[in-house]
């Protein structure tokens, strides 16, 4: 049990480890801030001074612990975080929207109070001139400029959400009268068909044409209901298309399935039973597999009845030659049905008005299937 | 009236002084980008249309990174180096050899192998230093020393069931 719940922790820690490789979720803006606080650990720098003051040699830093680095770049992230909740708080009470310099700066106090900064104490302290500021503009002189090293794109990049489109821009009227023309349009309109339709034929190019940059605004522009800018960078456009193909890929939205009779392959029963009973074909009741003697006694019965039915219900395809083919009939009674079942036991038709057509048929077949199992012999 | 005059005078002098701050902060580039900056700002629901006061947070947020980072830096090389018994790492590069030979007329040898030791080594911002900086901010940073695969490791090996 202990190993049992030693060895959850370690992969509790790995998977934690794996996700903190991730960037804590895979923040775009944690990994530059990441970066642009390795950027400012890299331009520290700590002056030493020799024993005789005639060198000075500044030490930095060379590399970092990865744990260390994120915990840097977390406090960092929570600091600006701090700086502008603190500022709005300042600007909310002073009865505005929109944040102030002034308020800017006492939200920097508030947070440097803790270590201490240079009039803390002065009751009548003017903002403007709070030795944060002074601090800071002391710190800009003297520490050199770094500018980020990466050109950012502006972010965070709002995707341009695909309006379904309207009754009105279809041109379809709503079926009902109590909906408006204005409303978006039911995925059950012929609109729905057509887009799908156009999302098939766009799954079919974009499949064939994954790595064209330049040929995916178009296809999105063509199933975009009326013309929305697309301006992404590449790695959105990609994005937003992968997700649009899976909206396009879902069986869920597909259209149902049409009620369509399907053809079943062939059945084929063992081929010995019909070989042994080739020698009784001249029986007109033998000749065939023992399955059908089993209805002989309800024949009888039918014949008394004029209703026949197979005993056992079952249903054979008529292009086996050695087999018969067994209809289940339903209807009434009938006389000659009773004289054309006396003919030929197997002979029963679906229904009634064809059955003295399809017993002629079925007498022919009779005489080429009699021909054929003397081949067979 | 004398007092209160002077104050307004110097008001105004600081509002120029901040003013000037926030122009200048125009051609000074952060390290930490605008619009990083900017959207965490948002995050936390601080709205300002002014390029200016981004900056300033930026720049302030930059200050506070450093100061950090100093600190941690004086901690790592305020901890004492590790003896070098080794000759091996007694060899000396081309650049420092007179910088050694300087050293060597005025301090103990061991102290110079120490100090010589020093100079060359890499720093490297460890979870030690950082906490120990951050410590100061009010920032408290724990980190576990090692983690454990199960209760039993590290114990002798005859106590554990195997």
């Amino acid at each position: 049990m202990s190993n049992g719940v030693g060895e959850g922790g370690r992969t509790q820690s790995r998977e934690s480890q794996g996700k903190r490789k991730l960037f804590q979720g895979s923040d775009f803006a944690y990994a530059i801030a990441r970066m642009a606080v390795a950027q400012i650990c890299e331009s520290v720098e700590v002056n030493v001074y020799q024993e005789s003051q005639t060198t000075r040699e500044g030490l930095r830093f060379s590399s970092f612990q990865e744990s260390a680095l994120d915990k840097l770049t977390g406090v960092a992230v929570q600091y600006v975080q701090s700086v502008g909740k603190t500022a709005k708080l300042y600007a909310n009470v002073a009865g505005r929207v929109e944040g102030n310099s002034l308020d800017v700066v006492q939200a920097l106090e508030d947070l440097g109070s803790g270590v201490g900064f240079g009039g803390v104490s002065d009751t009548d302290r003017c903002l403007a001139g709070s030795s944060v500021v002074k601090d800071v503009i002391r710190y800009t002189g003297e520490a050199e400029e770094m500018p980020f090293v990466y050109a950012l794109p502006r972010f965070p990049i709002s995707k341009e959400k695909r309006v379904a489109p309207s009754f009105y821009e279809v041109g379809v009227e709503p079926p009902d009268e109590h909906i408006p023309v204005w409303l978006p349009a039911f995925p059950g309109t012929k609109s729905c068909h057509i887009s799908e339709e156009a999302n098939a034929g766009a799954i079919e190019v974009e499949v064939g044409s994954k790595e064209n940059g330049p040929s995916l605004p178009s296809i999105q522009h063509s199933f975009n209901g009326g013309g929305l800018e697309v301006l992404k960078s590449p790695n959105d456009v990609r994005k937003s298309t992968e997700g649009e193909e899976e909206v396009e890929g879902n069986p869920f939205l597909t259209a149902p399935l049409r009620f369509v009779e399907k053809e079943v392959s062939p059945v084929f029963g063992p081929v010995e039973l019909s070989i042994n009973h080739v020698p009784d074909k001249n029986m007109s009741n033998n000749h065939r597999i023992p399955v059908l003697e089993a209805s002989t006694p309800s024949d009888d019965i039918n014949k008394e009845n004029g209703f026949a039915e197979s005993e056992d219900g079952e249903k054979k395809d008529g292009a086996r030659p050695q087999q018969t083919l067994l209809r289940f009939k339903v209807g009434t009674l009938k006389r000659p049905s009773c004289l054309a079942i006396k003919r030929s036991v197997q002979e029963q038709g679906w229904f009634q008005e064809g059955g003295d057509k399809r017993e002629k048929k079925l007498g022919t077949e009779r005489i080429d299937l009699g021909t054929v199992v003397s081949d067979v012999k | 009236m004398n007092h209160g005059q002077q104050s307004g005078e110097a008001k105004h002098e600081d509002d120029a002084a901040l003013t000037e701050f926030l122009a200048s902060l125009m051609d000074y580039t952060p390290t930490i980008p605008d619009d990083l900056v900017e959207h965490y700002l948002a995050k936390s629901g601080f709205q300002c249309p002014d390029v200016r006061l981004i900056r300033l947070v930026a720049v302030a947020t930059q200050k506070f990174v450093a100061d950090v980072a100093s600190d941690a830096l004086q901690h790592c090389r305020a901890r004492p180096a590790p003896v070098v018994k080794d000759k091996k790492q007694q060899k000396v590069t081309s650049c420092s050899f007179s910088f050694l030979l300087f050293r060597l007329s005025t301090f103990d040898h061991v102290m110079n192998i120490n100090l010589f030791f020093k100079q060359d080594k890499r720093l490297v911002l460890t979870m030690e230093d950082l906490s120990k900086a951050l410590r100061e901010y009010g920032v408290n940073v724990k980190h576990p020393e090692y983690f454990a695969d199960s209760p039993s490791t590290g114990m002798d090996p005859a106590t554990r069931d195997e």
